[in-house]
């Protein structure tokens, strides 16, 4: 079937994901004993009430600041002041080492809203920006680290220890566009507000208000702006090795470094291209979306393994209808429609 | 309806939870310097009066319970170690009345890993009023809301009754529960001396109570909760939508640039 491939499978998952994270809770329940895990590995947002499930960084910054801040600042046993975390990471790590860093590129609600918008740009004929340059990604690629030590452990961290004022207790959720995103998703307005109360709330919200309208924009022109900077990716880089999901590379004797890989990468992963020593490019920006592999024209260059049995391989044929494939999705755009009903006028006589 | 006799005055004071809470929940505004966030694990307090011959319940999220002995008008909640709702039950049987109040009180510590509609779908008492549902774990009841309460008599939902909300800045409403016993309030804005802008963690208590009569004997019963002050007094979605458009034009023109840049690269 010429029109069903991976990116349309993904697709499917991907939107079948959203719509049960974002609204699986009324199935799976409201309270949060009734969340499926309480520690997943994308950002199924806690804020959501008619969420499935609850992302892993909201009970690591809770833990930070109430249990193992408060344990430090009062002396207290530091084993049991850091247990609650070592569990949720536990419970992060169960279901990571299944699917690796595919929770981003398969089931992450903010991440497939991020291609919505990219679809939508190219739909509404905005230009899409190919890839970014080698030199913006490696200034952008730090920053996911800082947000991940900083906002999600370090703040909190202090907050519990009472260095803090209490409104820094949660401050990647309270930037989070994920919050504001399922939060709309569910019909609520809560969560897009400026807080005035003081100001440090008025500086975090303002900020996450314009992080949101930041990405919606650039999400048109631009793949996956937010997950760039998304610290739950820098999560996932530090146990990638971990998962039995991988992305394998035999660069040697067929990869001709013909680069297409790397422009297919939603990510402007460039080594994927350039690297032909590693075997394991599961890079630490990489999502596992599988379009690397997609659009890899050498015969088993690229694959996707899990654990040691390969599931989808590069291949000439199907890169061939792939390609085909993207080229016609890529014409259908409103641009390209009103101009050929124009010339289609232009050429009709009257 | 009759005035109760049994009176909860709860003084105990909310402490900040550990899940999910909006950061008002948390800090005195007058406080200039950051304070440690002091343990919320501890025993509470409630002051209650006219509690001679009143029997107190105590149920854990697991509904196992025990008997609590106020001392002098106080009735001390034990820590339970686990996290989740729990339930105070006061009962006192005054011969031709029976009279019940009852607060359920989210305890912090170990997971209990137990539902808190388990606790709301136990009978506690003959008659009650079950919050349908209770607030998600770490939330709270907050002016402006809509929340629905379920009248139960002997496990049966009582269709077409009266249920009346008071709170204790003054506000009453009565209403009548639906065909399936089912009543939604909305939660009084009436916090008096609000400034717009200005973050409140005040709190109130309210209070919904029924009477229901079988036979010869009265049953009056009473839940009790605590609400907040709603914080969209401090909160503006307006102006976050501004925000967000100013964002929205800011991406647009970071976008350009780099098709620019791209361009000429
Ligand atoms: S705000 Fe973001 S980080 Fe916080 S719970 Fe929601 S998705 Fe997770
Ligand atoms: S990197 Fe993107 S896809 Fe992954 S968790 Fe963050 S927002 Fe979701
Ligand atoms: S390297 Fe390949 S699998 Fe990884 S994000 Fe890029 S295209 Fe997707």
């Amino acid at each position: 079937m010429s029109t069903l491939n991976l990116s349309v499978i993904r697709k499917l998952v991907q939107i079948s994901a959203f719509v049960f994270f974002v609204y699986g809770g009324l199935i799976t329940g409201y309270y949060l004993e009734e969340k499926l895990s309480g520690a997943l590995p994308a950002l199924s947002c806690a804020y959501d009430f008619q969420g499935s499930d609850l992302c892993t960084l909201i009970p690591i910054q809770h833990q930070m600041d109430h249990r193992l801040g408060e344990t430090i600042a009062k002396g207290g046993n530091l084993l049991m002041g850091v247990m609650p975390t070592l569990i949720t990471l536990g419970t992060f790590l169960v279901l990571f080492v299944i699917l690796n860093k595919a929770f981003c590129g398969w089931l992450c609600p903010l991440g497939t809203f991020q291609e919505l918008l990219q679809m939508i740009g190219q739909k509404i004929g905005l230009q899409r920006q190919e890839s970014l340059s080698k030199s913006l990604v490696a200034k952008v690629r730090p920053v996911k680290w800082f947000i991940l030590v900083l906002l999600v452990f370090g703040f909190p961290l202090l907050t519990g220890m009472g260095m803090l004022n209490h409104d820094l207790g949660d401050p990647f959720c309270k930037i989070c566009p994920s919050r504001i995103l399922t939060t709309l998703a569910t019909g609520s307005t809560e969560q897009l507000h400026v807080d005035t109360a003081n100001v440090t709330t008025i500086t975090l919200t303002l900020f996450a208000d314009f992080l949101f309208g930041l990405m919606l924009a650039l999400g048109l022109t631009l793949r996956q702006p937010f997950c760039r900077i998304c610290p739950m990716l820098a999560l996932h880089a530090v146990f990638r090795k971990m998962g039995l999901l991988r992305l394998i590379k035999n660069a040697s004797p067929r990869c001709d470094r013909c680069g297409l890989c790397a422009k297919a990468c939603p990510m402007d992963i460039h080594e994927i291209h350039t690297d032909m020593t590693s075997r394991n490019v599961t890079f630490e920006d990489c999502t596992l979306c599988g379009r690397c592999v997609e659009f890899c024209p050498d015969k088993d260059v690229l694959q996707l393994k899990y654990a040691f049995i390969p599931i989808f391989r590069a291949d000439p044929h199907y890169f061939k209808k792939r390609k085909k494939a993207q080229t016609n999705w890529e014409k259908q755009s409103l641009l390209n429609w009103f101009g050929n009903k124009g010339s289609n006028s232009r050429a009709e006589p009257s | 309806m009759k005035p109760s006799k049994l009176a909860i005055l709860v003084t105990a004071l909310m402490l900040p939870p550990c899940g999910v809470v909006s950061a008002d929940e948390k800090q005195n505004l007058k406080s200039k310097k950051p304070a440690v966030s002091h343990g919320h694990r501890g025993a509470k307090t409630f002051h209650i009066d006219h509690l001679d011959g009143a029997t107190i319940t105590y149920i854990r999220p697991d509904l196992s319970s025990q008997s609590i002995t106020p001392l002098m008008g106080k009735v001390t909640i034990p820590v339970s170690g686990v996290d989740n709702y729990h339930a105070l039950v006061v009962e006192k049987d005054w011969g031709d009345h029976k009279e019940v109040i009852i607060r359920y009180q989210y305890m912090f510590g170990r997971p209990s890993k137990q539902n808190p509609v388990k606790l709301t779908a136990a009978q506690k008492s003959e008659f009650e009023i079950v919050p349908d549902p209770l607030p998600r774990e770490h939330y709270r009841y907050h002016s402006q809301q809509t929340w629905g309460f379920l009248a139960r008599y002997q496990g049966e939902l009582l269709s077409n009754h009266p249920l009346i909300l008071t709170t204790s800045n003054g506000s009453q409403q009565t209403l009548y529960t639906d065909e399936h016993g089912r009543v939604t309030f909305e939660i009084p804005d009436d916090f008096p001396g609000l400034t717009e802008g200005e973050r409140s963690k005040e709190t109130a208590q309210l209070t919904i109570s029924g009477e229901y009569q079988q036979n010869d004997m009265n049953h009056s019963t009473q839940l009790v909760a605590d609400y907040r002050v709603n914080p969209s007094h401090w909160q503006s979605t307006e102006l976050g939508l501004l925000v967000l458009g100013i964002g929205f034009l800011a991406g647009g023109y970071l976008g350009q640039n780099l098709k620019k840049r791209d361009k000429k690269a």
